[in-house]
């Protein structure tokens, strides 16, 4: 089905964008033709647009140089027609030239770089010994930021005598060029997994950089979150060790997108009391958020009509007014389609430059130079691309952002939706939702979005495998002694300190058990003080990755033309994703799973051509272990207090089997088929967040016993959705299991469509899929009530009948009652928790 | 609910701790540390000899050996490595600058690990020196890493006499670690700005066959051993005959070190300790052997590959006479090696022209395209030399074309081939523009 938009192409005038007035004009036009005329009304959840909202314009808050600055770098910025400081850029960098840690939470293009230049250069042009090191999530990122100080550095160096070194230093980086970086770089840009795997554990060869260290600058803060974040605090852990060694210590400066806890995060991840800066003085324009929820087309499945064409429809009405805008898609194949689609409605002649660019990762460098150079310079006319132009890649502003899916949390959308917006003038960002249960979550509860805080993002530095493992790097790089400590949790705040779900773990007594296994050896001094001397020939730092749990992992390989590795997969997620015919998706491209070796922990696939996924049905089970905390609302909830929850939370033990998969088809969701699978049991100790449905609630329910269990499933099912956009987590982050009894053999419902019975005491488990828990179930028994509100909200906004993937799951999944059970279920325990929060007012 | 020290058993994948393979240590770990600590020591002692030395709660051994002229090392004695009566080899220059005419110090680690980065380190820092006729060893021994710092400093006093540093590999692997253990303790390294002969380089030019083979002409008997490697234990049976018996294998030494740490049972490190000396040893009298030939020159080589190696060298130092008798020792001498004869063909040619000794240099070329099974690479390399040298030198274009053509049919990559048809264009040209008398 096309949609109604521009069919035919409409030339243009080459590069003809619109500018001043008449952009202000264009942009209303739009806006006139999604919204009927009316930007001020309610939110209408049902509607095309569902909702619509204006960001006033904010004027620019300025503030003097602050004193610290070097006058030769004043001059440099002068010279860029920089006469003063935004407000939030001055509080930042007072805050690190006092030597305070600073993170700044301010929105795109607000100046942030300059917040960590100014102090760094400033030192450096005081004392050329100055050594700084900057982090970046990825190399792009380093790249992009290479050219910009590379620029300042160099104004610099010209009227200065002195060669400001900056340098990249990362996997690219070739062998023989090493030393000199280590040599002459003031400013090292790296990333984590380099600074894990190369710097560290070589420390001596950096000994220059680590004794005089005082800047580290962590760019994207919010990225470090989960396993990759858990991993950075005990990779900087090491730092910390190393810096102390040569007798340094940095003041870190970090940015972050906004999110709900950007300063507990950055404590968390550095372990010392931080500083924040959130107001931005940066100006802006007036701008426009509109959500569109693609019309639904079959009532009875819940299909909507394809929110590629939408967005495409969207995007036209922008682009054929000449105003400059970005697309972004979720994966790189739908990047490819919109880039088809809009080329097709607005392709320059043949020979002329092209307006309309695709931009993703896998694109050779100078091409996404070239498009970067013209979307600044305004040849381009709009580019659709994947997340990579999401982060600080400079490509200007532009006037409008159009989001083919929810991007997966509010700090990333609100990130995209900066990417148009100029200082001044007007721009609009438009969320077009897919039928995928986040986005019609979010796009029918747009008061989530817009007045909710952002997400928590949460890490768990003390997963005992996290934590072990950089404790046997810690060990090789530095010998411990016999007193010292590890993990500080130095000015942890409370919402953090609950996320560690464990106590804080002894390095002595890892140490001990790193002896049994002969990783290293205490050998003792006269006077009892010794060390713990490293006793093996590995170099541990090359068996742990940064971006996953475990190095055990099943590697990927394309069979289609000879044998290539095309990736890897966690050991926990092998089974359900790589069995045998599985389709493995990779940068949109579709290959079957041929045979899965798993015990050599590889899955050979074959390119193919197909409208369909598999979704593995899994047999899991999980015993509870250990009850940590059960029933007590938490502190944040005083409102309400003590009312007895039904939710708990713990250490369970997981284990899980792949009994079959189903065939999904693209967009539509639609069940297009099954096998049966026979693959080994993994088992793994892990965290989770449970909720029990007590007995009376179940016997309240008036409805037979398997519409019951359809309740339970479907309140599973978008309890999962929920849990993950509370958690900010992906979806494979956490694993959902129903079952029954502390100890017992449990029946996974979720998945089976077996008609296994419902015990009379059913639990919903929301675990996470790390072995150890990565810090998930704490917080999100924290959040029960949010978590249990809004799913009824997700359920009972729904305007499907019996049931959709975008609520308790698809139609077929569970029977005509699944959501009316569910919604039943959620009221009951609603109600019986005021009820007895009234018996006990009563008694008192 | 399982203890912290099991999930962590179950985290590292370690069995229960009783009855598994780390009993003994776990006995140890129980028992009385100082007892312990003082019968390690005890057994060192016993099974190692030398003196104990204390730093910073732990300490080291240093064990001293020396030995005497007549000390054979396979065919070779001590006294044959030793230096001319001046004491020092000044032709040592052309292998590291600086490095003739000084005091050698030879050195050689055994480490925990060869994996790099600061958690690998030296237990056992090996030195060996010449003095009055003698061949003196000092072993630095780690037994406590808590002596770390100790031991280097100690290793500075031995240094300290030494005018240039020797290794086998030290540049890539020795010397880089012993400077990051020095920089790791904040001191100074005493080999900084030391000359540093790296005996991997010359030993590959010198000793290493063409395919591998060649290696045993050396010795001056017959050819029968052949070398793949240019490894200090196989040069050491091709140049000094010496052949190792119970020597113990380079993988295993860091598991010896690491059950010593462990049990304080010395004795599977004396094998250890003797596997150093012989390496020191044979480094010192591999050497020597280089030395000497670079003091005698063409007449000293007993194999092509030698002589084509020594020319190099030469060369490489500007003693162009001398890299040239060498060169041409290389060709003359009968070798069915023809890997090595080709490249001494080419190596002469290009030192002919250097000198510009242009018709030896054509000669050479010449030759060796007669060269039989000449590689195409040399083969395309002579050929257009030769079209060079007769077309600006001789002005003989018709001779020219014909290596011109003859490279034509050559393996060749797009841009060299332009410039070959180039060349055929250009001399087409002077050839029609020559008056025709000068064609018959």
């Amino acid at each position: 089905m096309l949609p109604a938009g521009p069919s035919s192409r409409e030339p243009m005038d080459a590069g003809a964008l619109v500018a001043g007035p008449a952009k202000d004009q264009a942009l209303s036009g739009v806006l006139d033709r999604l919204t009927g005329g009316v930007t001020e009304r309610p939110d209408r959840p049902d509607a095309w647009v569902t909702a619509v909202r204006r960001l006033p314009a904010l004027d620019a808050r300025h503030a003097p140089f602050v004193d610290g600055i070097d006058e030769r770098v004043r001059e440099v910025l002068r010279q860029r027609g920089i006469d003063q400081l935004y407000t939030h850029q001055a509080a930042a960098i007072s805050h690190s030239l006092a030597g305070r840690h600073v993170v700044i939470t301010t929105p795109t293009a607000s100046g942030k770089t300059l917040c960590y230049n100014a102090p760094v250069l400033s030192t450096v042009l005081r004392d050329p010994s100055t050594r700084a090191l900057y982090l970046f999530p990825t190399k792009a990122l380093a790249q992009d930021q290479l050219a910009e100080l590379h620029e300042l550095s160099d104004q610099l160096s010209r009227r200065n005598d002195l060669q400001i070194g900056v340098f990249t230093y990362d996997g690219d980086t070739p062998q023989d060029a090493r030393r000199a970086i280590r040599g002459r770089a003031h400013v090292v840009l790296s990333n984590a997994d380099m600074l894990h795997s190369g710097i560290l554990p070589h420390h001596p060869r950096w000994a220059k950089l680590f004794e005089n260290l005082r800047f580290i600058v962590i760019d994207e803060l919010h990225a470090y979150r989960g396993v990759f974040g858990s991993h950075l605090t005990n990779v900087l852990r090491r730092l910390r060790r190393i810096c102390q060694h040569y007798g340094s210590t940095p003041t870190f400066i970090c940015s972050s997108a906004t999110i709900a806890n950007p300063r507990e995060l950055a404590e968390a991840l550095v372990e010392q009391p931080f500083e924040l800066v959130s107001e931005s003085g940066a100006p802006r324009g007036e701008k426009f958020f509109l959500f569109v929820n693609p019309p639904v087309v079959n009532e009875q499945l819940g299909i909507r009509r394809s929110y590629l064409a939408e967005t495409r429809r969207v995007a036209a009405e922008f682009v054929k007014r000449k105003l400059q805008t970005i697309v972004f898609a979720q994966s790189r194949l739908a990047t490819e389609i919109l880039t088809t689609y809009l080329k097709d409605d607005f392709g320059s002649p043949p020979g002329s430059t092209e307006e309309i660019r695709g931009y993703r990762g896998g694109y050779l460098p100078q091409r996404r130079r070239e498009i970067e150079r013209g979307l600044r310079e305004g040849t381009v006319r709009a580019v659709v691309s994947t997340n990579a132009l999401e982060l600080g890649i400079d490509i200007g502003a532009l006037d409008a952002c159009v989001m083919a899916g929810y991007p997966g949390s509010i700090a990333a959308t609100w990130q995209r939706a900066g990417r148009a917006g100029r200082r001044s003038g007007r721009s609009a960002a438009v969320l077009v939702a897919s039928s995928a249960p986040l986005d019609q979550f979010v796009v029918r509860t747009p008061s989530y979005f817009f007045d909710a805080s952002p997400e928590h993002a949460l890490v768990n530095p003390d997963n005992l495998h996290i934590l072990v493992d950089h404790v046997k790097c810690a060990a090789f790089e530095l010998p411990f002694t016999t007193s010292e400590q590890y993990a500080l949790r130095l000015g942890l705040s409370e919402g953090l300190a609950q996320g560690a779900s464990a106590p804080a773990v002894d390095v002595q007594e890892v140490l001990g058990i790193l002896q049994e296994g002969g990783f290293v050896h205490r050998a003792a001094g006269e006077d009892g003080e010794g060390v713990w001397q490293w006793t093996n020939e590995s170099y541990p730092a090359d068996a742990v990755s940064l971006r996953s749990i475990s190095s055990d992992n099943f590697v990927v390989v394309d069979t289609t033309n000879g044998a290539d590795v095309i990736g890897e997969t966690s050991f926990t997620s092998g089974p359900p994703t790589l069995h045998e015919k599985a389709i493995y998706l990779l940068e949109g491209g579709l290959y079957q799973v041929e045979r899965l070796d798993f015990d050599g922990r590889k899955a050979y696939v074959r390119q193919i051509d197909c409208d369909y996924y598999t979704d593995a049905i899994t047999y899991t089970k999980v015993t509870v272990l250990e009850t940590f905390e059960t029933g007590n609302q938490p502190a944040a909830d005083q409102s309400r207090p003590g009312l007895p929850g039904p939710a708990s939370h713990g250490e369970v033990h997981v284990s899980s089997r792949v009994v079959g998969f189903k065939k999904i088809k693209f967009y539509t969701n639609e069940n297009v088929g099954s096998g049966e699978l026979d693959l080994p049991e993994q088992e793994m100790h892990t965290t989770a967040y449970w909720l029990t449905v007590p007995r009376d609630v179940i016997a309240a329910l008036p409805y037979a016993a398997d519409d019951r269990r359809d309740g339970v499933v479907g309140l599973s099912y978008a309890m999962r959705q929920v849990a993950q956009l509370l958690l900010m987590c992906d979806r494979q982050d956490i694993g959902i299991s129903i079952g029954s009894g502390e100890h017992g053999e449990q029946t996974d419902l979720t998945r089976s469509g077996d008609p296994a019975m419902l015990s009379d005491e059913p639990r919903i488990f929301v675990y996470d899929n790390y072995p150890g828990g990565i810090g998930f179930s704490a917080p999100l028994f924290a959040m029960d009530r949010e978590l249990r509100d809004r799913t009824r909200e997700l359920i009972a906004g729904c305007e499907c009948q019996h049931g959709c993937p975008g609520c308790v799951g698809p139609i077929g999944n569970t029977g005509p009652l699944a959501k009316t059970a569910a919604l039943r279920i959620l009221e009951l325990i609603g109600a019986r928790q005021i009820e007895s929060a009234d018996t006990r007012v009563a008694s008192l | 609910m399982t203890s912290l020290a099991d999930r962590l058993r179950g985290v590292i994948q370690l069995g229960p701790p009783k009855g598994g393979p780390h009993e003994d240590d776990d006995r140890h770990e129980r028992g009385d540390r100082g007892g312990r600590l003082q019968a390690a020591y005890d057994s060192a002692d016993e099974a190692l000899g030398g003196d104990w030395f204390e730093g910073d709660g732990g300490r080291f051994l240093i064990i001293d050996r020396s030995y005497s002229p007549g000390h054979r090392h396979g065919w070779m004695s001590v006294a044959d490595g030793l230096p001319p009566s001046a004491g020092v080899w000044p032709r040592l220059s052309l292998l590291a600058d600086g490095a003739g005419g000084s005091n050698l110090l030879f050195v050689d680690l055994e480490t925990t690990g060869l994996a790099g980065g600061a958690g690998t380190y030296a237990f056992l820092v090996g030195c060996g020196w010449f003095e009055g006729g003698r061949f003196k060893v000092r072993q630095f021994f780690l037994a406590s890493y808590l002596a770390e710092r100790a031991l280097l400093q100690a290793l500075v006093g031995v240094a300290r006499h030494a005018g240039a540093v020797v290794t086998y590999n030290g540049k890539s692997f020795d010397l880089p670690l012993v400077e990051t253990r020095y920089t790791l303790h904040r001191m100074e390294t005493p080999f900084a700005g030391m000359p540093h002969i790296d005996m991997l380089h010359p030993a590959r030019r010198l000793w290493r066959g063409g395919d591998g083979a060649a290696l045993g002409a050396v010795v001056g008997s017959r050819r029968e051993v052949a070398a793949t490697s240019c490894r200090l234990s196989v040069l050491e049976q091709v140049l000094c005959g010496h052949v190792r018996e119970g020597d113990v294998a380079g993988f295993e030494i860091p598991a010896r070190y690491f059950h010593f740490v462990r049990t304080g049972d010395a004795r599977p490190i004396e094998a250890v300790l003797e596997h150093n000396r012989l390496d020191l040893l044979s480094l010192a009298l591999v050497t020597a052997r280089a030395a000497q030939l670079l003091d005698e020159g063409a007449p000293g080589t007993r194999t092509a590959r030698e002589a084509l190696g020594l020319g190099r060298l030469y060369e490489r130092g500007g003693l162009f006479t001398d890299a040239w008798r060498c060169l041409n020792r290389a060709i003359e001498l009968d070798d069915d090696d023809m890997t090595t004869r080709g490249e001494a063909l080419r190596a002469h040619a290009v030192l002919a022209r250097r000198m510009r000794r242009f018709e030896d240099a054509a000669s050479s070329w010449r030759r060796l395209l007669d060269l039989p099974g000449c590689s195409r690479t040399l083969a395309r390399e002579a050929s257009e030399a030769l079209a060079v040298h007769l077309e600006h030198r001789l002005r003989d274009y018709q001779s020219a074309r014909g290596y011109a053509v003859q490279t034509l049919h050559g393996d060749l990559t797009p841009m060299r081939k332009e410039a070959t048809l180039h060349r055929l264009a250009r001399l087409d040209r002077k050839i029609d523009s020559l008056p025709i008398a000068s064609l018959f």
